[in-house]
């Protein structure tokens, strides 16, 4: 029997090329029927290999590949109703979009005025009916890739994967695009497996965001529990927008722990419900940097404030709606803090200025 | 000729020219005289060509020297009529048929080689240096050899068994080097894309590699057509009893002293050109279809 | 990119599917250019009755009589000489056409329609290349006639035609355009914008020849030399007809020894030369990576 639906679960997923390194190390995930997935991490952590191993473009070294409650290791890409979205679209050169978008149709032997009219329909779909014969090469990046994605739908997949899809892009395009990404997906309504490395877009399209290292997942989660909660320093510093500051815990006092560090009373941190800390242990926190809130000394902390850090602003960036202060608070990492415009240009600082970085107590956040 | 580019002058070149190819302006002196040097290469590659076939138009006074002595076809007739000029029809016969045997193997054989390569195999480089040997391997002993290996094995040779072999020795390595430069340009995720979209290894062979590596395919053909055409040194001790044409000649060049020997190499030249003329014109052609603006 | 894997890690499906692939080239290779090689290296070993017969055994007296006779010291210098003297002219020439091609021709498409202007002659006979000569050198030929008519000489040149220099000028006529086709390429693949870099950085024209376009055109130099090396060492015809029968090279002895049934000393020295060039070609395979500079 087979099913329609597209829920995914890797488990313990491995992909080693020269049988000694592995580029995918042992990824367990379970991606919901009709999720749109992000996977994203720096070039070599191993996300399009997992994108192309649910493709069936690459079998894992180990490990299971679980779409709707089949194994489909060792079934080709049609067998597992999956398509793919190729990064730069692989669109064939020789062919008209019609003739490109009816190639699934073509090769499975249906008629020829069967597969036409069933092109015709997805490219009215896509809106590139006036574009239907041309070629490739007479299209622009934006166009192509609409073909692209035509030409993956047609063969109805429950799970489309999309490798890089808006890299080709200029910026302009690549948030229209990406809005169009997300229409088709509600419309199609299947799951969408997408690999980037550019944050922006895995936080604004994915139901769910996984962040990948050297072959592991760091973090799953929506988007927003990725970005506010990081599990850990790599995700933190990955997903960009957080501080990340290291100490020893100097003392726990109850529901807090006190970081050592170049502050007059230390750092204050707010414990996690089920995570326990001792002194003298190395600890990570993260704060948010539009959290950072900062004061001319010897003025008062704003409400809830227990912590302040003195520093000298090295460099202002003007941002448009707000301004990024860069700060030498810590000695060897970047501090940033993320001003909003008014609030800047209320009391704008200049380079050298002497500051007080404070954030209210609740919003560190002690990583892994 | 390096010895002049080296006394060359430091030029100070304004930051907005190119010193050996400005987009605009003033060209460099190197320009004029590698454009001199360019044109002496091709009016040497040309002229003695040109001479020849110009020789062979004269009347039966020619000789195989300027000044032209008249204008006839007689040297045309002669060469296809007079015994002594040997058996040019058979032998121009043979050779086409033989080109066009060679021709389709090298296409095909050279093709699922160029396949073959695109992936590291144990043993490869067995058989990639193997090709190269075959190639620069002189022409005249691998005849022989393979002459004296039919006659070990007790086998006839003749033009369409051992020197239609011995003729692949030399077309396939070509074909498969044109062959590599061919693939390099096809992009292997339009495979990849068609196996995704449910194409059989055939399929995607059939309605993808081979109109899209077309061009490079009719680029084989021409080799493989051109190159057994005009071959000599491996036919010499594998054709048998009867000639190729390129023998043919060569046992003219020994014997005939009259313009036919022109005559004859007019004729093999423009059926060169005609296959030359018709290979390059379906390339653009194909290349052509392929770029022009949208049709209906 | 696809990762690539050592062939010692192919999985053994792959390695089936790569041997597949190439198996219709490999059953040519094997029966028409391996079989043959050991066939004449066999030869060369065996006994002779001096009319064609060879009895099988295992002599060294051919090798023997190859290496004390005079005349083989005579042959590899009369074929080492006419060799370099090509190579020189054929890469002085091919060098700076290509140079010209790519650097100097400001529109990409007349490049590539010159660049074919000099290729087309490659797909025609070299019999009849060669022999287009005649009515140019000759002792009544162009050059003759037009030094004679301009009082420059007042006796015909006789070592125009049948001479070394007749052998020397047919075979830079018939390679160059191995020299240039490489080269071309290679040259063509250098980025323009590097020659920009260095112009800003200072170099002067000869600077940027010796520093950038010398040493990224080394492949296609060394591919050229392959070529060219290879196919005047392995030549006969050219040497026979162009130097009438004045001169002789390795390969042209060989011929004439086949030609009075001298199978074993023939083969040996075929041997010998195989050996040499095997030499000469893998040295130059040493500099460069033939198999990734093709495949790329």
């Amino acid at each position: 029997m087979k099913s329609d639906r597209g829920d995914i679960e890797l488990a313990g997923v491995c992909k080693s090329f020269d049988g000694a390194t592995y580029v995918v190390d042992g990824v367990n995930l379970k991606i919901a029927d009709g999720a749109y997935c992000c996977f994203i991490g720096p070039s070599g952590c191993g996300k399009t290999t997992i994108l192309r191993m649910i493709a069936g473009h690459e079998d894992p070294t180990a490990g299971e590949i679980v779409i709707g409650g089949q194994n489909v290791v060792g079934l080709a890409p049609v067998q597992r109703r999956t398509a793919m979205m190729f990064q730069s679209y692989a669109l064939f050169p020789h062919l008209t979009v019609r003739e490109n978008i009816a190639f699934a149709l073509r090769v499975r032997g249906m008629s020829k005025a069967d597969r036409l009219r069933a092109a015709d329909a997805m490219i009215e779909k896509v809106r590139l009916t006036q574009f239907a014969d041309r070629l490739p090469a007479q299209l622009s990046g934006g166009q192509q890739q609409r073909v692209a994605l035509a030409r993956a739908a047609i063969t109805e997949p429950r799970v489309l994967l999309l490798d890089e899809p808006l890299s080709a892009l200029d910026e302009q395009l690549r948030v229209q695009m990406r809005q169009e990404l997300r229409r088709m997906q509600q419309e199609l309504g299947i799951t969408f497996i997408h690999v980037t490395h550019t944050q922006l877009e895995a936080i604004a399209l994915a139901d769910l965001v996984v962040v990948m290292e050297q072959g592991k997942i760091k973090q799953a989660g929506a988007a927003r529990d990725v970005y506010a909660h990081p599990h850990d320093r790599y995700v933190a510093e990955f997903m960009g927008g957080q501080n990340v500051l290291s100490g020893r815990v100097e003392k726990v006092n109850g529901a807090s722990f006190t970081l050592a560090q170049a502050a007059p009373d230390g750092i204050e941190v707010p414990l996690q419900a089920h995570s326990t800390v001792s002194v003298g242990d190395k600890v990570d926190i993260a704060v948010r940097r539009d959290d950072v809130a900062l004061v001319r000394p010897g003025k008062d902390l704003p409400p809830g404030c227990t912590t302040s850090l003195p520093s000298r602003v090295r460099a202002i960036e003007y941002q448009g709606y707000f301004v990024k202060v860069m700060l030498d608070t810590v000695p060897d990492d970047e501090f940033v803090a993320y001003v909003p415009e008014k609030t800047f240009f209320a009391d704008p600082f200049t380079v050298g200025d002497v500051v007080m970085a404070t954030w209210a107590t609740g919003s560190a956040l002690p990583l892994a | 000729m390096s010895a002049v580019l080296a006394d060359m002058p430091e030029t100070v070149a304004p930051a907005t020219t190119k010193a050996i190819a400005p987009s605009r302006g003033q060209r460099p002196w190197t320009f004029y005289v590698l454009a001199m040097l360019f044109a002496f290469y091709v009016l040497a590659l040309y002229g003695p060509m040109f001479c020849i076939y110009v020789l062979s138009f004269q009347d039966i006074r020619g000789g195989l020297v300027f000044p032209m002595k008249g204008h006839s076809l007689h040297w045309f007739v002669d060469l296809f009529t007079q015994v002594r000029t040997g058996d040019v029809k058979g032998s121009f016969d043979r050779s086409i048929k033989l080109a066009v045997i060679v021709t389709i193997i090298t296409v095909v054989v050279s093709f699922l080689a160029g396949l073959g390569f695109r992936k590291r195999f144990r043993g490869d480089t067995i058989v990639f240096y193997m090709m190269i040997g075959s190639l620069v391997a002189p022409g005249l002993v691998l005849g022989l050899g393979t002459g004296l290996l039919f006659q070990a094995l007790g086998l006839n040779a003749s033009w369409y068994t051992s020197a239609l072999g011995a003729q692949l020795s030399w077309t396939l390595p070509f074909g498969v080097l044109v062959m590599f430069a061919v693939m390099s340009r096809f992009n292997h995720v339009w495979e990849e894309a068609a196996y995704d979209l449910g194409a059989s290894r055939w399929q995607s062979i059939r309605l993808v590699m081979i109109p899209v590596l077309a061009p490079g395919l009719v680029a084989v053909a021409l080799f493989g057509f051109t190159l057994s055409y005009d071959e000599f040194a491996r036919s010499l001790q594998t054709a048998g009893s009867l000639n190729t044409l390129p023998l043919e000649i060569w046992s003219m060049t020994l014997n005939v002293t009259s313009p036919s020997l022109y005559a004859l190499g007019t004729v093999t030249t423009v059926v060169s050109f005609v296959v030359i003329g018709a290979s390059l014109g379906s390339i653009v052609l194909i290349q052509k279809k392929r770029s022009s603006s949208a049709k209906g | 990119m696809q990762p690539s894997s050592s062939p010692a890690q192919t999985p053994p499906r792959a390695n089936l599917a790569g041997w597949l692939y190439v198996l219709p080239l490999v059953l040519v290779l094997v029966p028409f250019f391996v079989a043959p090689i050991l066939v004449v290296l066999a030869a060369s070993f065996f006994a002779t009755d001096g009319f064609g017969g060879l009895t099988p055994g295992f002599t060294l007296a051919s090798y023997v009589e190859v290496l004390h006779s005079a005349l083989t010291l005579k042959l590899y210098l009369a074929t080492i000489k006419f060799t370099v003297l090509t190579w020189i002219f054929t890469l002085i020439i091919g060098f700076f056409v290509a140079y010209f091609l790519v650097f100097h021709v400001r529109n990409q498409l007349l490049a590539i329609g010159l660049f074919l202007l000099c290729t087309v002659p490659f797909w025609t006979s070299n019999i009849i290349r060669m022999i287009s000569w005649i009515p140019l050198l000759g002792k009544e030929g162009l050059i003759n006639q037009a030094l004679l008519a301009m009082g420059v000489i007042r006796q015909p040149l006789e070592v125009l035609l049948f001479s070394d220099l007749a052998v020397v000028i047919a075979y830079v006529h018939q390679l160059t355009i191995f020299m240039i086709v490489p080269i071309f390429n290679s040259m063509a693949r250098i980025d323009k914008k590097l020659i920009e870099a260095a112009i800003d950085a200072g170099a002067s024209r000869f600077d940027i020849m010796r520093l950038i376009v010398v040493p990224m055109s080394k492949s296609g130099i060394a591919l050229g030399t392959i070529f060219v090396v290879s196919i005047v060492m392995g030549d006969f015809f050219v040497v026979k007809v162009m130097s009438g029968g004045g001169s002789a090279s390795v390969v042209s002895a060989f011929y004439e020894d086949v030609g009075v049934l001298q199978y074993p000393t023939a083969a040996a020295s075929a041997v010998l030369l195989t050996l040499v060039l095997v030499a000469i070609v893998s040295l130059i395979l040493r500099t460069v990576d033939i198999r990734q500079e093709i495949t790329r």
